[in-house]
């Protein structure tokens, strides 16, 4: 549907306009651009003046980054982000199709739980949970982030899939009950199938927030459960300014979240909202 | 089927927010083992909150941060939406390119404006000083430190408004622009009195997502300007997280940090009445 303001302009009006919206989106994207260059230069090459545009790139501050632990740090951001979307689906799916199919008098109180978990600041959960894993020992362990991430996955995933069983018929469902299929029998053979483009959507989201997380492994880890992000902070500190491994580290915490979002592109305005503007 | 996800949902965010609640009334510091659990005078953290300085001084940290990036976030925004709503592929495909910046890790977004504000490195700073200008280092400058972090963070979340208000755009009825065409009116008018009015709600709810959102403000601080120089940077969550993890004051700590829980909440209630509660209401 075209509903544009502009949309009764001259054709030469319109070809400037798009001139004009190219050439900021790239100015726009420049900051980012920098970045992925940087992660291809030498560290002379980074403090060279005037920059060059063409420069031989090179691996090495890739090959830096293997020969660390970084790779270590970046299995820990996998499976602590794969566990926790796993645990909060296989929770927080079943219970979105409850919501959504009861009407019952709590469902106020139940919204606003789970929308404050989404909107709390991490410092509210961090406090208790530092002080509960020193006394329990999951400090510094996988287990613990997969546990703490569940505090937003959960919500993530009950408020989407909700809205997205809201959204779906239920005629299918009535069918298989009158032919006598118990409610777990039609949840899985009936509902299941249908939700499952809603749920490789909410995962990649729950993965996406899972990964990009800093605050959490900062203070619940130090060595063994290091996520990736945390990592590439640490060679601020230590490493003596090696910005193109700095870069080169960045590049590679972003590049999963990047092919992530390119295959959730239309659900990840919807996602960020927790679902409370439809996209 | 409901009650295993509620009852996690309440074993890992009410359980702990109960825990944080009664730690703020106890003087509890990691370092003296003993306060852990001493209730003998519950309400001293509250009070201590009345009287601390550097607690009201990041509140209003608090309040610029959060002002001028909503305000930019949202004017940027929606300037963009207005020029990127135009029937075309091309700029269709280049609306996926905006989700970049959104939805990057906040720690690259934080090396990214890193890179660009440190003077031995940066393009604009060598740009800057072949021009024989001198531009001070805005992040260890007290007067630009906190420019420095509206900065970046607008350039992450500017997309996040627009992108809000190009899907509000698209479901507008074509039959209004048409109709106020017919009557003779300006683009102008029509965006200033049909398109405006029409996504006023849209811009609402994204405008209280950033407002909650940057409460929650810190890789950008963590890395740009560790909350510096002096306090210059610190808003509350900051200076929250100092109290816990470096001074080890977690029952300061807690008490601070409930009063940021109850405004989310606070807020999260506003956005529930203005969208509904998960359900459609049209």
């Amino acid at each position: 549907m075209s509903n544009e303001a502009f949309a009764y302009r001259s054709r030469t009006e319109r070809q400037l306009l798009k001139a004009l919206v190219v050439i900021l989106t790239i100015m726009l994207m420049l900051p980012f651009l920098w970045l992925l260059l940087m992660s291809f230069k030498t560290n002379e090459e980074v403090f060279a003046f005037p920059p060059r545009l063409f420069f031989t790139p090179t691996l090495d501050n890739y090959r830096g980054l293997w020969t660390s632990s970084f790779p270590k740090s970046f299995a820990n951001s996998a499976v602590v982000s794969i566990a926790s979307t796993a645990l909060a689906l296989l929770v927080g799916v079943p219970g979105a199709y409850a919501l959504s199919r009861a009407s019952m008098r709590s469902e106020k109180p139940i919204s606003l739980m789970i929308l404050t978990s989404r909107m709390a600041p991490p410092i509210a959960f961090t406090i208790p949970y530092f002080l509960a894993y020193r006394w329990m020992d999951l400090l510094d362990t996988r287990l613990g982030l997969v546990i703490i991430y569940l505090t937003f996955n959960i919500s993530l995933v009950v408020w989407l899939m909700r809205s997205f069983f809201d959204s779906c018929p239920r005629s299918l469902e009535e069918a298989a009950w009158i032919d006598g299929a118990s409610l777990w029998q039609t949840f899985v053979r009936i509902v299941l199938p249908i939700a499952a483009p809603g749920i490789a959507a909410t995962a990649i989201l729950c993965f996406l927030y899972s990964w990009n997380d800093f605050f959490f492994a900062l203070i619940l880890t130090r060595n063994q459960a290091m996520t990736a992000p945390v990592a590439v902070v640490n060679f601020m500190n230590y490493e003596g300014w090696e910005w193109g491994k700095i870069a080169a580290g960045g590049t590679m915490v972003m590049l999963p979240v990047l092919v992530a979002s390119v295959m959730v592109r239309r659900f990840l305005i919807q996602g960020m909202t927790a679902g409370a503007v439809k996209g | 089927m409901l009650a295993p996800a509620l009852a996690l949902l309440i074993a890992v965010t009410l359980a702990p927010t109960l825990f944080l609640i009664v730690t703020s009334l106890t003087p509890l510091d990691l370092t003296k083992p003993e306060t852990f659990g001493d209730f003998s005078r519950p309400w001293r953290n509250y009070v201590l909150l009345l009287e601390d300085r550097r607690l009201h001084g990041s509140l209003w940290v608090q309040a610029k941060l959060t002002f001028w990036t909503v305000t930019f976030q949202m004017l940027i925004g929606l300037g963009f939406a207005l020029l990127l709503n135009m029937r075309s592929s091309l700029l269709q495909a280049l609306r996926t390119i905006y989700l970049i910046p959104m939805v990057l890790p906040p720690i690259v977004v934080a090396i990214i404006w890193k890179v660009l504000y440190t003077p031995d490195i940066s393009p604009f700073y060598q740009t800057f000083q072949w021009l024989g200008w001198n531009v001070p280092t805005i992040m260890t400058d007290a007067n630009w430190a906190l420019t420095a972090i509206i900065i970046a963070d607008t350039w992450q979340w500017f997309p996040f408004t627009m992108l809000m208000v190009l899907s509000a755009l698209q479901m507008m009825p074509a039959e209004y622009v048409e109709a106020a065409r017919v009557d003779g009116a300006s683009s102008w008018q029509i965006t200033r009195y049909i398109t405006l009015p029409y996504i006023k709600g849209v811009l609402l709810v994204a405008g209280l997502f950033r407002l909650i959102d940057s409460i929650k403000a810190f890789p950008l601080i963590y890395i740009l300007t560790d909350g510096g120089p002096g306090t210059v940077t610190e808003v509350t969550n900051y200076y929250s997280f100092q109290q816990a993890f470096n001074f080890s004051f977690l029952g300061y700590s807690s008490a601070i940090t409930v009063l940021l829980v109850a405004l989310t909440v606070v807020l999260s209630w506003i956005i529930l009445r203005l969208v509904g509660w998960g359900r459609d209401v049209e």
